[in-house]
């Protein structure tokens, strides 16, 4: 992933990390550019978490660094919200503390991700789907150069899979960085422009998937698991 | 400066706002409050002792431990849906985190303490009229050193497996300086004794408030690193 300085939104040189013994990310490299959208892919337990983690600033590396040009949104397994606050306020919260101006922000990231009548409900009654879309106008708010998405369609029923990955084509049309861990090559194949593999916290080359059907180039990477 | 100033005034707002909503810490720490203020009272031979020479002390256990469970409560909300996350991934920095917590947690045991007395006047017949303006300074100061100290280990707690275990091992022994500060002095005030008498138990209660925040806040950014 050849990146013009000015372009570039992530640069990650040497990033190490361990958990007590165990070493879970081991001299990882990565760079990404404005409109890069990478699909993380790899066996369970191979480090994609920690490293979405790491990237975010959730996690302080054991070596190398972290180089962020420009804001970060994540979304993760956990929505990152408050169950007895609704919709509205979770979002209005998050708002204040990213410094942008709440009310028509929030209304229209609700409006985005098709919460709007569902606005003033507690997010505690809310189903995994609409959590996941809570947290994807969280991620959103400060309209972020970077968008860190953890398994984002686990959970999601058909429709609402469907509405997730036309949102992430916007943005990928809007040259927003991404950088997704997922297996679902099906829907996340078509947003993706690039694909690596990470197993016992090393990250293989970055495969461009310009012009190259994803889901052989997926079986092509996990056929080294085997 | 104004920044962090901002951002933990919203933090406080938002925890009191989900306080006011759930109202299970304030709940369960009132009827902690009056069951041991009544247990206590009943539980002496009234030809023996007199309920004036125990009221300090049921008073100061009554709020300590009444406290602890809104300690609790300060970020097991947060564990939930791993909202502080969200905080995190925003530019608020981790002094704005300890600052809202701790002026919320102030709300909460403020609350508290304000039903509470009422209820001990009740019980004990004790005059606190006489000496009610030395007396809510004793108890704001004793206070403010063990809100100060439960912020930060109610922070590191919540990251073990037995939160509401642990933040009593971990807190009572920081307490107990404090607490038995805040006894004498409420005695000598009800002894109807003069405040030159209090002038030692005054500074040693204010010097805790002191090294107590001061190392809060600091260490603060220490329990947020993982």
């Amino acid at each position: 992933m050849t990146t013009l300085a000015t372009d570039r939104v992530l640069t990650a040189t040497g990033i190490s990390r361990r958990f007590a013994y165990r070493t879970v990310l081991a001299d990882v490299s990565l760079s990404l550019a404005r409109g890069d959208v990478l699909l993380l892919v790899g066996p369970n337990g191979a480090g994609k978490t920690t490293l979405i983690r790491v990237l975010a600033g959730l996690l302080r590396p054991a070596a190398g660094t972290v180089e962020r040009h420009g804001t970060i949104g994540m979304v993760a397994h956990d929505a990152m919200l408050y169950p007895a606050l609704t919709a509205r306020e979770n979002l209005r919260f998050f708002a204040r503390l990213h410094e942008v101006p709440d009310r028509e922000r929030v209304d229209t990231l609700l409006e985005q991700v098709g919460l709007a009548r569902r606005a003033d409900d507690r997010v505690g009654t809310f189903s995994r789907g609409m959590l996941q879309r809570v947290a994807i106008a969280r991620a959103l708010l400060h309209g972020p150069g970077l968008l860190l998405f953890d398994e984002p369609l686990s959970g999601l029923d058909a429709a609402a899979s469907r509405t997730l990955v036309e949102l992430l084509m916007s943005f990928r049309e809007r040259g927003t960085a991404m950088i997704i861990v997922s297996h679902e090559m099906e829907r996340l194949g078509r947003v993706a422009t690039h694909m690596a593999r990470l197993a016992a916290g090393r990250l293989g080359p970055l495969e461009s998937l310009a012009g190259r059907d994803p889901a052989a180039v997926f079986a092509t990477l996990m056929q080294e698991d085997q | 400066m104004g920044a962090t100033l901002r951002a933990a005034w919203h933090i406080a707002v938002k925890d009191i706002a989900i306080e006011w909503r759930t109202k299970t810490a304030f709940a369960s720490g009132l009827v902690f409050a009056v069951l041991v203020l009544a247990v206590l009272f009943f539980s002496r031979d009234p030809t023996a002792v007199s309920a004036q020479d125990i009221a300090p002390g049921a008073l100061w256990v009554t709020f300590t431990f009444a406290a602890m469970l809104g300690l609790n409560r300060a970020f097991l909300i947060e564990r939930e849906l791993k909202a502080l996350d969200g905080i995190l991934l925003t530019p608020a920095p981790p002094a704005a985190i300890f600052w809202g917590k701790f002026g919320a947690n102030l709300a909460f045991v403020g609350a508290i303490e304000a039903i509470s007395l009422p209820l001990f006047v009740l019980f004990y017949d004790v005059p606190i009229w006489l000496r009610f303006g030395e007396l809510v300074l004793v108890i704001a100061m004793a206070t403010i050193a063990f809100v100060a100290v439960g912020t930060l280990l109610s922070a590191m707690a919540v990251r073990t497996r037995y939160a509401e275990l642990m933040l009593p091992l971990l807190l009572l022994p920081f307490l107990v300086p404090p607490l038995v500060g805040g006894v004498q002095l409420t005695a000598r005030l009800l002894e109807g004794r003069p405040l030159s008498d209090l002038a030692g138990w005054l500074k040693l209660i204010g010097a805790f408030d002191v090294a107590f925040v001061t190392a809060a806040a600091l260490l603060f950014q220490v329990v947020l690193d993982e």
